[in-house]
């Protein structure tokens, strides 16, 4: 056999595949560093601190967890949470995270490692991210074979679509929901190859770790009864599925109802009622196919059809009924807004007003995977060739996972495994074939005549390209080569489509394999650069922690949530109730420790559009609301001196619809426009706005701040009013450094009995309005 | 060695409650008693001079009185002889009345009859100020009150005494007039003169150690000043040094609650108006923007940390390590910014650490084999007192032969405590002190033995926890626990 490079024949098999074992760990042992030094950024640049929002809920539970043992969380009643209803804590969260980090600080200080819980919870998504990558190459390996494995684990590891959810510090459930993903996926398959009863329990022990995990395991919950529904209608019921299906689906559904969240969803909604479908038509199959080897065909045939259309009757009106009596919960709104991307904006405007529930724009797609998403399509066309059991798993995946990404930026996180599954496939068929040493046989014209023949007729257009290279075949290597890269989709599907002439097929010299490769490595450099450059400097930031960079690029950290959080926690009552809109509730729970209204766990939307009644009224209308409510503090965030966009008066339009969708008398967007239907703060803006309680607090004594010059509000570049708002039923108690964070104090009601407005009037020596009664007074005692 | 004077005292008092009231001959005569007091924030120092003289042969031991309420506030008192640094011994003793304490000083060499002595004691009070007005708007200035007695009260009879106070800035805004005083003094009973008040001389004074002088003509005097820094105090100080010999490191943490003892703050917190006063420097007097510390030179890693993460505003100057032995005082100087300014009434916690090389303040004595550690009780935030402090100082694991000397008394206990790999726990020393002022900043000395195999106790730990795993993998995977063999193809 020729080859393109001399190679060594004294080597024996056994070193060669010891070699190829111990190169296959040394690299999953970098692919692992890799993906955990790349998610230190956060750690590095700014310091082991929890990121973001539900991150804090998170950490504070751990810390319950880790401090008082698990049955106390598991009992958890936080009363300081959605005052004044409180929370059960215990049977609203999925433990699974909570639980893992608690586990291994145990470990960890049994033996004697005085590891930080915080520290634990900040390296936990790094740490899981290698264990990802292993995943990720067990899962690609049962698809094609250790290199493309290899190469996936190498993909996931640095991928920024992974990336986005798992740098240190992120400490949500999706930082080792992926891996339990990834591996539950990788035991369904093993248990679906093998027939395996124990893989598909192994899958299940890890679909129930998944439940406990992340809300999200209703993508396998769904996943794996499609796949095996498609594996029924091609025809490819076997004993396998039947056993690893019926093991995976008993043992999870009993496993994941164990979950006290979770309870008895699984068989009464309809998100998971696909599953217990799709194993009540495997029960029905296999008896099925039990039944047709004792009768005769054409007996089985009629009974086949009389039991098929009886059972799906009955099947359809017991699920319709039990839809309708109320035992199967209908479907979300979490869950229409999947299909119908209008839905929520219309109907839940709080999934809508979550950023990451709108749908994905094109160029995060590559923003997240850069050249994977390219090579995406082609890995699955590649899985179209053998098109086993497995490959069909794959191509569902890609199919239902793409849709997902598409309708909600958050669901790329799904997508994102499954690209760099298939990517992995078809870089490392191209690799292979280019790496290959062996070079064809010196053409015989009969046997090229084929191999191009059975190119050309499945694919037309490349039917007069095709026959080039086959009446040039008697010339030599060099005439060959660039016919050959001319049309790569020629090419592959050739590839795909003919499995003969193996040896007649192939790459000649080195100069072609060094160019399609060195333009393979090409596309990996850049893209390794393109991840390190994305994972830096739009997925690091804590955004509890501001940075900004000097002119001279020092850079300057601004500091102000962690000040004024800090603040209340130091410096009011242990019990003093914090207000404020509810992106910022887990993070007062957990670094001011101070009860709040409302937090990041929506699940009482009248609470929720309370709160923006009260940010969205005049003070009279507010304070009322606030006394009920015993409020000491409202917390607003305000970019308008630095430019901080993320602030409160950007969110301020839907603390108005969220409260407009419960109280429509009072609350109306269109009164926060101006007549020409601009969202404005300055001059011009509409009365309503300028009384509302967020303007107020927003503004208060902002114009004081440019000392009689034109104070220009930089994040929406507009000046505001020389004279700024006034305050009479709340006072300023703090504001920050840089004025991000302000915090007022509600007064209590005044001791005489006034009104706040009559009495700060009667404090700043102006007289009473005659005409003016005090309404005030009123509203307290309704 | 001066028996020093502090708080915990009262338990050791009671024990004294002496019977030895002997008959109250006079045996001295105070020919002048001059008080000098420097007025402060959570701070007052008082030097107090006694001119004495001995009225029988033989006089070894001189008698001082302390008002129980100023011995209370009274947290640190050292009794030396004029022109000497030593110290003399004290012993006190309670009187019975319940409303003074007595100290018996006893003096290095008996005097004569008519021999003459000049005693200075040195006193620091704690918690004698108050701020006054309680409540001070954001601008407003600071004052203070301080309050004490109006006569040096003593056994014995007095010729002349006079109570000095000195004001750090020229403010005094009222003072106290004393009444009833024409039998003691012809002048004026008070003199203001910039920032001194001075009260007396009074002259012929009997002697006022007993409940009859005490009702009869003692009495209070307020001094109304205002104070331009703020009064700073620690609630509750943790300190934790760990010993490292593997590391040759000497790791110290202070968990530190810091308040501003000040006028609490009136209405509420205006940022604009602070970043008024900022800008055009007319900075508050009793808001701590920041906070200077003075830390051990060479020192390296330093980190400071509240509940809620690192705190990145503050700046560290380290200086290198000073070869043991040079008198050259060189410090670290870190710049301490909080989260927030603290304004009056406000808290702020925090964490303060930092490693030091252990050849700093350790040396070995090859003659016994012990080793000496240096740990000292705290790093002095400039005129901040310490309420309550917790000194811990973790030894080597495997450390024997554990002795220490310690500056003043404290409560102290001992324990094993585990951490970072260990298997038998560290010996670990915790005191407990209470009001620690600038005087108290001295240093603990520990002295303890580390034998050779207590060195190798960690890496032989550690290598045999590593070995068994390796043990166990090697002959876990030898195992075969597959129920049905598949057959060979």
């Amino acid at each position: 056999m020729p080859t393109a490079i001399p190679l060594p024949s004294n080597v024996s098999p056994a070193t060669v595949a010891n070699t190829a074992s111990l190169l296959r760990i040394v690299a999953l042992l970098l692919i692992s560093g890799a993906a955990i030094a790349s998610r230190l950024f956060a750690v590095v640049n700014f310091e082991s601190v929890i990121h973001e929002f539900d991150p804090w809920f998170n950490y504070r539970a751990t810390r319950v967890l880790a401090s008082k043992g698990f049955y106390e969380f598991w009992n958890w009643f936080d009363p300081t949470a959605w005052y004044p209803l409180g929370r059960v804590v215990g049977g609203t969260v999925y433990p699974g995270l909570m639980a893992t980090s608690g586990v291994i600080y145990n470990i960890l200080h049994s033996l004697n490692l005085p590891v930080d819980i915080r520290n634990i919870c900040v390296l936990l998504a790094p740490g899981f991210s290698a264990l990802t990558a292993w995943a990720t190459y067990m899962f690609t390996k049962e698809m094609k074979d250790e290199s493309a494995g290899l190469l996936a684990a190498a993909f996931i590891g640095i991928v920024p679509g992974y990336i986005s959810r798992s740098v240190a510090g992120s400490y949500d459930n999706e930082a080792i929901a992926i891996f339990l993903l990834m591996f539950t996926f990788f035991c369904w398959i093993k248990a679906l190859k093998l027939g395996s009863a124990l893989f598909g329990t192994v899958a299940a022990v890890f679909y129930f770790y998944m439940v406990a995990a992340w809300g999200g395991y209703a993508f396998i919950t769904n996943m794996i009864p499609l796949h095996a529904l498609v594996l029924i209608l091609m025809g490819r019921f076997t004993s396998r599925l039947y056993v690893a299906y019926s093991s995976w689906y008993a043992i999870g559904t009993l496993a994941s109802m164990q979950v006290p969240f979770v309870g008895f969803q699984p068989v009464r909604t309809s998100e998971h009622m696909a599953a217990l479908g799709v194993f009540g038509l495997l029960q029905i199959i296999a008896f099925a196919e039990l039944v047709r080897s004792h009768v005769s065909s054409q007996q089985f045939k009629r009974l086949l059809y009389i039991s098929v259309a009886a059972i799906g009757v009955l099947g359809g009106l017991a699920f319709v009924g039990m839809t309708y009596k109320g035992w199967i919960a209908p479907w979300t709104g979490r869950f229409y807004s999947l299909w119908d991307t209008g839905y929520a904006k219309k109907y839940i405007p709080i999934i809508a007003s979550v950023s990451e529930h709108q749908p994905t724009a094109w160029p995060s797609f590559f923003m997240d995977l850069q050249f994977l998403i390219f090579l995406f399509p082609a890995g699955v066309v590649f899985c179209f060739r053998q098109l086993r059991d497995e490959h069909i798993f794959v191509i569902v995946y890609a199919v239902v996972a793409s849709y997902f990404a598409g309708v909600m930026v958050r669901l790329m996180l799904t997508l994102t495994p499954v690209v760099c599954v298939a990517s992995a496939v078809a870089l490392s068929s191209l690799l292979d074939t280019y790496i290959d040493v062996r070079e064809p046989e010196v053409a015989e014209e009969p046997a090229t005549d084929n191999s191009t023949q059975g190119a050309a007729p499945t694919n037309g257009t490349n039917g007069s390209q095709a026959t080039t290279p086959a009446s040039a075949t008697t010339t030599t290597k060099k005439a060959k080569k660039p016919a050959q890269p001319t049309s790569a989709l020629g090419d592959l599907v050739s590839l795909v489509t003919s499995k003969t002439g193996k040896e007649t097929v192939g790459v000649f010299g080195i100069d072609t394999r060094l160019t399609v490769i060195l333009n393979a490595l090409g596309m990996l450099v850049f893209f390794v650069f393109h991840c390190t450059w994305v994972t830096s400097s739009a997925y690091s930031s804590p955004s509890v922690v501001l940075a900004s960079h000097g002119a001279d690029g020092s850079m300057h950290i601004i500091d102000d949530f962690r000040e004024a959080y800090y603040w209340l926690r130091q410096n009011t009552p242990q019990d003093a109730v914090v207000m404020s809109w509810w992106d910022y509730g887990y993070q007062i729970a957990g670094m001011a420790d101070r009860p709040t209204l409302v937090d990041n766990n929506t699940w009482n939307n009248t609470h929720i559009a309370t709160v923006g009644k009260a940010m969205a009224s005049s003070e009279e209308v507010a304070y009322p609301i606030l006394r009920k409510h015993d409020v000491d503090y409202v917390l607003v965030i305000f970019g308008g001196v630095l430019g901080y966009s993320g602030d409160d008066i950007n969110k301020f339009l839907w603390m108005v619809r969220i409260a407009q969708g419960v109280w429509p008398d009072e609350i109306q967007e269109p009164n926060y426009f101006t007549p020409s239907g601009e969202y404005r703060v300055d001059e011009r803006a509409s009365q309503t706005m300028k009384d509302s309680l967020m303007y107020k607090m927003s503004y208060y004594r902002f114009a004081e701040l440019y000392g009689g010059g034109p104070a220009t509000d930089r994040v929406r570049n507009q000046q505001v009013p020389k004279v700024g708002p006034t305050l009479d039923y709340l006072e300023e108690a703090y504001t920050s450094e840089n004025w991000i964070v302000r915090i007022y104090q509600v007064k209590k009601e005044d001791p005489l009995g006034r009104d706040h407005k009559t009495a700060n009037s009667f404090t700043h020596g102006k007289k009473r309005k005659r005409s003016k009664p005090a309404p005030r007074r009123k509203a307290i005692a309704g | 060695m001066a028996l020093r004077w502090c708080t915990s005292l009262p338990v050791l008092l009671l024990s004294y409650v002496v019977c030895s009231l002997a008959v109250e001959i006079q045996s001295f005569e105070n020919t002048n008693i001059l008080r000098t007091v420097e007025l402060g924030g959570s701070q007052v120092q008082i030097t107090t001079t006694f001119a004495i003289k001995a009225l029988q042969p033989n006089a070894k031991t001189y008698t001082l009185a302390l008002d129980v309420d100023e011995q209370e506030k009274t947290s640190w008192l050292e009794v030396r002889l004029k022109g000497q640094q030593e110290g003399l011994e004290m012993a006190p003793r309670e009187d019975d009345t319940g409303r003074y304490v007595l100290l018996d000083v006893t003096l290095p060499k008996a005097l004569a009859v008519n021999g003459t002595a000049n005693l200075i004691v040195d006193s620091i009070q704690t918690g004698a100020t108050f701020p006054w007005p309680e409540k001070a708007a954001q601008a407003a200035d600071q004052a203070l009150k301080y309050r004490s007695d109006l006569f040096v009260i003593s056994p014995y009879k007095t010729v002349t005494q006079k109570t000095k106070l000195r004001s750090p800035s020229p403010g005094v805004i009222s003072h106290t007039t004393p009444k009833n005083v024409e039998s003691f003094t012809l002048g004026d009973p008070v003199t203001k003169s910039g920032a001194t008040i001075t009260y007396g001389p009074y002259q012929n004074i009997p002697a006022s150690a007993n409940s009859k002088f005490l009702d009869e003509h003692q009495q209070r005097v307020i001094i109304h000043y205002s104070y331009e820094h703020p009064v700073l105090e620690v609630t509750k100080l943790k300190r934790a040094a760990e010993i490292s010999h593997w590391g040759s490191n000497l790791n110290i943490q202070d968990e530190v609650v810091l308040r501003n003892a000040g006028p609490t703050l009136k209405g509420q917190f205006s940022r604009i108006d602070y970043q008024h006063s900022s800008y055009y420097k007319k900075s508050v007097s009793h808001v701590i923007p920041a906070v200077t510390l003075h830390l051990p030179a060479g020192i390296r890693d330093a980190y400071y940390y509240d509940q809620i993460g690192n705190v990145s505003t503050s700046r560290l100057r380290t200086t290198p390590s000073v070869p043991k032995g040079s008198q050259a005082n060189q410090y670290s100087f870190l710049e301490l910014r909080p989260r927030y300014p603290i304004m009056g009434g406000w808290n702020y916690s925090f964490t303060l650490g930092w490693d030091a090389p252990l050849a700093d303040s350790t040396s070995y004595d090859s003659k016994s084999g012990k080793y000496i550690v240096e740990v000292p009780v705290m790093t002095t935030i400039p005129g901040a007192v310490v309420k309550e402090a917790e000194v811990k100082i973790v030894l080597p694991e495997g450390a024997t032969d554990i002795s220490y000397v310690e500056p003043f008394p404290s409560t102290s206990w001992m324990f094993t405590y585990k951490t970072y790999l260990d298997t038998s726990g560290r010996p670990t020393l915790l005191f407990e002190y209470q009001d620690l002022t600038i005087k108290h900043a001295q240093s603990i000395y520990v002295s303890y033995k580390v034998p050779f195999s207590a060195h190798l106790q960690k890496p032989f730990a550690v290598s045999a926890a590593i070995f068994i795993s390796f043990m166990f993998t090697l002959v876990g995977r030898r195992i075969d626990l597959t129920l049905h063999k598949q057959k060979v193809q």
